[in-house]
């Protein structure tokens, strides 16, 4: 069978520093407010007294870094009228810039908020897989960037048989919306999707 | 037209006119990189330039910020635009072997040098003139251009005119090594002490255990012995950026537990945590005091939970029959614990009231730390930057005396910060020296101003020197040669008043920071891409030799130039100032560069140096033989020794001295872990502001838990009833970087709260709110996370303040609020701190990294 | 809303209402020719439709806003098969082009009546479509404010509605232009105009009905849904509660309480004139009504995940 190529994610290890973000930003030049990849924050509990003592309950949180995940079934080129959205033989899907009408339908329909308008050159984009260090035989600038070594790829069917098939824990959405190409290693506290308990909490989130 | 290339244009046409750009491009030999209104740093670079971009040069480049880390990053460099940077790739990663991976602000670095808010040209304030002008406009004033010349020229003129009115001793010069020599030679200058970061570990912790040096762990594989490892106010995902995290991750891994005591549910808690107890800040010692008390109590001969052979060898002051030489025997650890010498037993029940941790929890961790057999108890330097945090520093060392976890694998107390987080050790591979020798300053043993006192001092015309009444102090001018005063210490007001109060501020600086923002005068410097070489050593297996990625941008001109032409006008020698040229001072350290051998017996050369290298970097010098060139050194820009488990090159702290401390003596007055020190006490006491006290007592400092209270007794709530708690904040390395675009997206600076708080105040997530105390008053927005213990808020040290016109910090300097409360030799006030929240009615804040840069000069 | 959120209510509303308006003019025209001959039906009619003609191309010009690099829009019908968006595009391209040729014949008369009828079915047909590939554009599995049947209603109706409010101010004015020109067919026109505004009347007070469901099932959908992004949307609904009063009161006044009045007002000859008010006021409040209901579409829908 032909590679399909995937992200691996370790919440177990990730402490949310966002260098993968900003390594991200400095390998494609990426304007402020677009993140090819970022980092959110899911996170809950509660507090409840207990004598005169506030006492923490099951106070949670944990970091998930978000990239495109090259799903098997990406919605973006489902719905993308222009066929600029497509994915390669190799599952990575990407965008050309030439045929991009910046109609941003695409941004309506990925559950994961991956592709991303830039507003100065009016068109869609999203992370590449960094393919031009992979056809270099490089690693994407995110994986090496990761100073708690969370981040890793390769193909999908390694990477699951590997490291387990887990591909949707809050805040991510339900597997089978795209059914992405990612393989996580679940934080200890992780929720799976569609089951939280917790909020994303992020102030840049909100603010893009 | 790709995309790229589009956008690039898009944003050469609206950033800068035709004209400048060019010019800009000629500064950099060809082609710019450049930030710009959008807040965007981006290249001019056309499809030529991007395709021999893929194939630029990586050059060794320097990340030289105080956090720690100091990791290798490099930058490529295609027809002298720098394309990207990227960090340790040169080996495989392995956890024994790892990459000396840069963290974000490492990544982030091409938005720093190259960003279009670097001061560009020399300039002064509009209404600046000899002896002041308007001084209150500073801060607030316009800026004008002007000439090299004409700058060299003032700053000549009115150091000598202050110095011939007031003396040497009108001149403050808290930072900056170069322009210390020129001032140092002109007669002196009034300097700086304080330990600024360290708090009380510095030199608090030294008459304890003989340590100045920030090891008291065990080497990074060692922790992997551990069964237990307690994270006492420590979160190296934050403070301690760099291999930190992923060393502790291994310990993890091999099965240790983990428990975090920290009022925040921190990062590295989230991924690590077997336990959290949410400790209240500023109350640290009283946790462990009632532990000690838990210990005593309950020890017995089928209950061992204290180690008496450890305490008996190794230890002074823990009971009335281990007392120093001529210490009064009331005086001992255990008496005070128990109640005997005050009649008020340190009971988990006493503590809970005041840290907030229930007894039961205080008591069940003092059994499981004493009776978990080895672990490692590892502190974070926030808990002992506090008011009279000395005696943080003894309740550390008496509770971890009591375990006798040290000199044994697995085993540690102490501090686990900075570059020796998870790693302890002496330094297996050391730079030499550059072979400057430094300039003695006349006025070095005084006056000199503490940290927590100067703008203090400035203001009132007043210092304290030791015991005694206050001293009279007239500063008339402040010159910032380098760090950010202004910014990192307590009052941020009072520093404002101080910096309005002088006749002349100076600063030399690559960015408007606060020092900057007030002076009269700013100088624009290089940054560390444009100097010929940096070095750096990181964590105690890294040192770093970066060099000049970009020609000097603008008019920007390297300290020590600026040094020498300010002698030079002060007709001072100035081969003195500058006695080599940068290339010797390279070689010099290179080639007394050292590593340890593979067999761990001694250090040797790192660096194989012929003669034609030596030829080739026009110096003098002698060749040596090392285990690396010095071309391989060059240009990999870093040496990170080879370890792997069970190599010879581990440490175990103190395990000679364990062994036999009457041969191994500690450098502490008794050579034994002093649990009673007269010399800390002494050294309190004759700082001049507080009485010490030689074993650990709690003593509360005057912003801290308790002062949340009206009425104690009564527990009715203040005025100011919140903690804030001052935290390590990754958009930043202390105040550096905070202007840096990409992590001001990153890490919007917000306040953390706890949900009951918030809703108390009525505010939600995102609102903007004001932060105030009696010190002063800070406008974030929040975020509202049950991460954040009730009752304290977490605000990140080291944002540029940037007040409004009614006086509001709305970029939240967490030294807006800070009080100036200094306690004694190093030990400053950073952590206690009271203030009220409330909703903010005004406009709300806009996210930080859509504000404008502070950009004086657009035009070149 | 920036500029190009609200390119997307002028373009959806505008659109709707010309597929509305020209189905209307249809059903219209045919009944008024049964009744009272072509010519008169022409003459009730023809300049009403060539006014739909501009208000489509208006819609289709605002779509051109929304896009970040308009001038390759015309890519946007290379993936029919499986973008409702190229479909959403297609249609209305079709419809604009078939109606437009539709509206030539009919002005010049060229052909027969049969033909220019088979063409004018035609072109309600793709209108039909178009509306169709329009909800579909919304009904994306990641976005369960949209993703409902009752979004193909909402769109239906609002073509409808705004078809007929529409069409009913536009009778008014070719009313009083006929008159003013011709005053001698005044009389035949007049009964056909009121024959046109009780139906018009009837069908709105209807839609209405029809609206005053759909809203509330709309809210019920999303407070429904477990999702966060149907929460999310139910909260919208919440914040934006003021605003969906105003848009269901205009809506009520409009198409409701005004519409029993020009029915009673079109009974008997003589009211003409309080009729023709009512009718523009009529239009006038529920395509405010309908803007706002479209702004409340964009504005509470949240997309599942992130």
């Amino acid at each position: 069978m032909a590679k399909r190529m995937a992200f691996y994610f370790d919440s177990s290890a990730c402490v949310g520093c966002k260098t993968c973000q900003v390594t991200c930003k400095d390998k494609n030049n990426l304007p402020l407010g677009v993140r090819w990849r970022r980092v959110l924050e899911y996170s809950g509990g509660s507090w409840v007294p207990q004598g005169d003592q506030m006492i923490p309950n099951n106070v949670f949180g944990y970091t998930v870094s978000l990239a495109c995940n090259h799903c098997e079934k990406p919605i973006c080129v489902e719905v993308c009228p222009t066929q600029a959205m497509h994915k390669r033989d190799d599952g990575v899907v990407l965008i050309d810039a030439e045929k991009c009408i910046g109609c941003r339908y695409c941004d309506w329909a990925c559950p994961y908020g991956a592709p991303q308008f830039n507003e100065i050159s009016g068109k869609m984009t999203k992370c590449n897989f960094c393919e031009d260090l992979l056809a270099k035989g490089e690693n994407p600038a995110c994986v090496d960037a990761c100073p708690v070594r969370a981040l890793n790829y390769g193909d999908i069917g390694e990477l699951r048989s590997k490291l387990g098939t887990v591909s949707a824990i809050e805040p991510l959405p339900e597997a089978d919306l795209t059914f992405p190409s990612l393989v996580i290693t679940p934080n200890r506290h992780a929720q799976f999707s569609g089951k939280g308990t917790g909020k994303i909490l992020d102030l840049t989130e909100e603010e893009v | 037209m790709s995309e790229e290339n589009s956008l690039l244009k898009a944003l050469g046409d609206t950033v800068m006119s035709r004209r400048s750009f060019l010019k800009w491009s000629t500064a950099l030999g060809g082609a710019a990189v450049l930030s710009s209104d959008l807040n965007l740093g981006l290249k001019k670079i056309d499809a030529a330039v991007a395709a021999a971009a893929a194939e630029g040069k990586w050059i060794p480049a320097a990340c030289w910020h105080n956090c720690g880390g100091r990791c290798p990053i490099r930058a490529n460099v295609a027809d002298g635009v720098v394309i990207r940077v990227k960090t340790d790739d040169t080996h495989p990663d392995s956890p024994d072997y790892p990459q000396q991976r840069a963290c974000l602000r490492g990544r982030s670095q091409r938005m720093q040098v190259l960003a279009a808010d670097r001061i560009k040209y020399p300039m002064k304030r509009k209404n600046w003139e000899p002896g002041g002008g308007k001084k209150e406009l500073r801060g607030k004033d316009e800026w004008v251009r002007i000439s090299w010349d004409e700058a060299l020229d003032i700053v000549a003129s009115e150091t000598k005119r202050i110095k011939d009115k007031y003396g040497n001793k009108a001149i403050y010069c808290p930072g900056g090594g170069e322009i210390q020599r020129t001032l140092s030679l002109a007669g002196g200058y009034v300097s700086n002490y304080g330990s600024t970061s360290r708090g009380a570990w510095r030199l608090g912790q030294e008459p304890l255990t003989g340590t100045t040096a920030q090891v008291e762990m065990n080497d990074r594989f060692d922790l992997q012995n551990s069964k237990l490892i307690v994270m006492w106010g420590n979160n190296p995902a934050w403070s301690s950026m760099g291999l930190a995290t992923y060393n502790f991750l291994q310990a993890k891994r091999a099965g240790a537990k983990f428990i975090f005591v920290d009022p925040f549910y921190s990062p590295t808690a989230s991924i690590m945590a077997d336990e959290w107890i949410p400790i209240r800040p500023a109350t640290d010692t009283t946790m462990l005091l009632a532990m000690a008390y838990v210990m005593i109590t309950e020890d017995s001969a089928t209950n061992k939970l204290i180690d008496w052979d450890f305490l008996n060898r190794c230890t002074v002051g823990f009971d009335k029959d281990h007392m120093p030489e001529g210490a009064n025997p009331k005086e001992n650890f255990k008496d005070y614990v128990l109640g005997v010498s005050d009649g008020k037993p340190k009971t988990p029940e006493w503590a809970a009231r005041i840290c907030g941790v229930p007894a039961e929890k205080i008591r069940s961790f003092a059994l499981e730390v004493a009776r978990t057999k080895p672990a490692a108890m590892l502190y974070g330097w926030n808990s002992a930057r506090l008011e009279k945090s000395q005696h943080m520093c003894f309740a550390v060392v008496s509770v971890g005396a009591m375990t006798g976890n040290m000199g044994i694998p697995g085993g540690a107390f102490g501090i686990s910060c900075h570059n020796a987080a998870s790693n302890g050790g002496p330094a297996l591979v050391s730079l030499g020296s550059s072979g400057v020798a430094s300039i003695a300053n006349p006025l070095a043993a005084d006056p000199r101003l503490c940290s927590s006192e100067h703008w203090e001092a400035i203001v009132s015309g007043k210092y304290t020197a030791g015991k005694g009444p206050k001293k009279d102090i007239n500063i008339q001018m402040i010159y910032h040669g380098g760090s950010s005063k202004l910014n990192q210490t307590n009052n941020v007001n009072k520093g404002i008043a101080a910096h309005r109060k002088v006749e002349f501020v100076v600063t030399h600086q690559y960015g408007l920071n606060s020092n900057a923002k007030y002076s009269d005068l700013v100088l624009p410097v290089t940054t560390q891409w444009e100097r010929y070489s940096n070095f750096q050593s990181g964590n105690r297996e890294l040192v770093v030799w970066a060099s000049r990625v970009i020609q000097p941008l603008f008019e920007a001109k390297d300290d020590i130039w600026i040094a020498a032409e300010v002698g030079k006008r002060l007709g001072l020698d100035v081969t003195k100032i500058v006695p080599m040229s940068e290339e010797q001072q390279a070689f010099n350290t290179v080639a007394g560069t050292k590593v340890i051998k593979t067999d761990g017996s001694a250090m040797e050369n790192l660096v194989t140096i012929t003669e034609a290298d030596i030829a080739e970097m026009k110096v003098t010098g002698k060749p040596q033989t090392g285990r690396i060139t010095l071309k391989e050194f060059r240009e990999q820009g870093f040496y990170a020794v080879p370890r792997k488990a069970g190599d010879k090159l581990g440490y175990i702290h103190n395990q000679k001295f364990r062994e036999d401390p009457v041969k191994n003596p500690l450098k502490t007055k008794s050579g034994k872990l002093q649990l009673h020190s007269q010399v800390l006490a002494d050294l309190v006491t004759n700082a001049g502001w507080n009485q010490g006290y030689p074993i650990a007592i709690y003593d509360p400092p005057t912003e801290g838990y308790e002062a949340t209270f009206a009425d104690w007794d009564k527990q009715v709530k203040g005025t100011y009833p919140l903690q804030l708690c001052n935290i390590h904040y990754p958009r930043r390395s202390h105040s550096v970087l905070d202007n840096v675009t990409w992590l001001r997206e990153a890490w919007p600076q917000e306040l953390m709260i706890n949900p009951l708080d918030a809703e108390s105040r009525g505010v939600k997530h995102g609102d903007t709110v004001r932060i105030f105390n009696k010190h002063g008053s800070v406008l974030r927005r929040i975020f509202v996370t049950p991460r954040a213990r009730p009752g304290v808020v977490f605000l990140g040290e080291g944002a540029w303040p940037e007040m409004d016109e009614a006086g509001n910090d709305i970029a939240g300097a967490t030294n807006t609020l800070s009080g100036d409360y200094p306690s004694g030799p190093d030990i400053e006030s950073w952590q206690g701190c009271v203030v009220q929240v409330e909703k903010w009615n005004g406009k709300p804040l806009e996210a930080d990294y859509k504000w404008s840069q502070r950009i004086v000069f657009k035009e070149a | 809303m920036n500029i190009r959120e609200w390119a997307l209510i002028a373009f959806t509303i505008l659109a709707q209402m010309s597929v509305g308006s020209f189905i209307v003019l249809g059903i219209v025209h045919f009944f008024a020719a049964r009744k009272a001959g072509s010519e008169e039906s022409d003459r009730l009619s023809d300049r009403a439709l060539l006014a739909i003609g501009p208000t489509l191309l208006l819609g289709l010009a605002a779509s051109l806003l929304h896009l970040g690099n308009p001038f390759n829009a015309y890519l946007a019908v290379s993936n029919l098969g499986s973008s409702w968006l190229s479909w959403e595009v297609l249609s209305g391209v079709l419809f604009a082009a078939v109606g437009g040729v539709f509206a030539l014949m009919q002005w010049r008369k060229f052909a027969s009546f049969a033909i220019r009828n088979i063409i004018a079915v035609v072109a309600a047909a793709v209108g039909l479509v178009l509306v169709y590939s329009m909800s579909n554009v919304y009904m994306l599995r990641t976005q369960p404010a949209w993703n409902t049947v009752l979004t193909p209603i909402s769109f239906y109706t609002t073509t409808l509605l705004l078809g007929v409010l529409a069409m009913g101010a536009a009778f008014v004015a070719n009313y009083a232009y006929v008159q003013l020109k011709n005053p001698g067919c005044a009389d035949v026109q007049c009964v056909l105009l009121r024959d046109a505004l009780r139906w018009f009347a009837i069908t709105s007070i209807v839609l209405l009905g029809v609206e005053l469901v759909v809203v509330p099932l709309q809210i019920a959908n999303v407070a429904a849904g477990t999702t966060y992004a149907a929460q999310a949307s139910a909260e919208l609904y919440g914040q934006n509660g003021l605003l969906l009063g105003v848009r269901l009161a205009l809506v009520f006044l409009g198409a409701g309480i005004l519409g029993v009045f020009i029915y009673q007002n079109a009974l008997s000859a003589g009211h003409e004139k309080v009729m023709g008010a009512l009718a523009y006021a009529a239009f006038a409040l529920v395509l405010v009504s309908e803007v706002l209901g479209r702004f409340l579409f964009y504005a509470t829908h949240a997309r599942i995940g992130l």
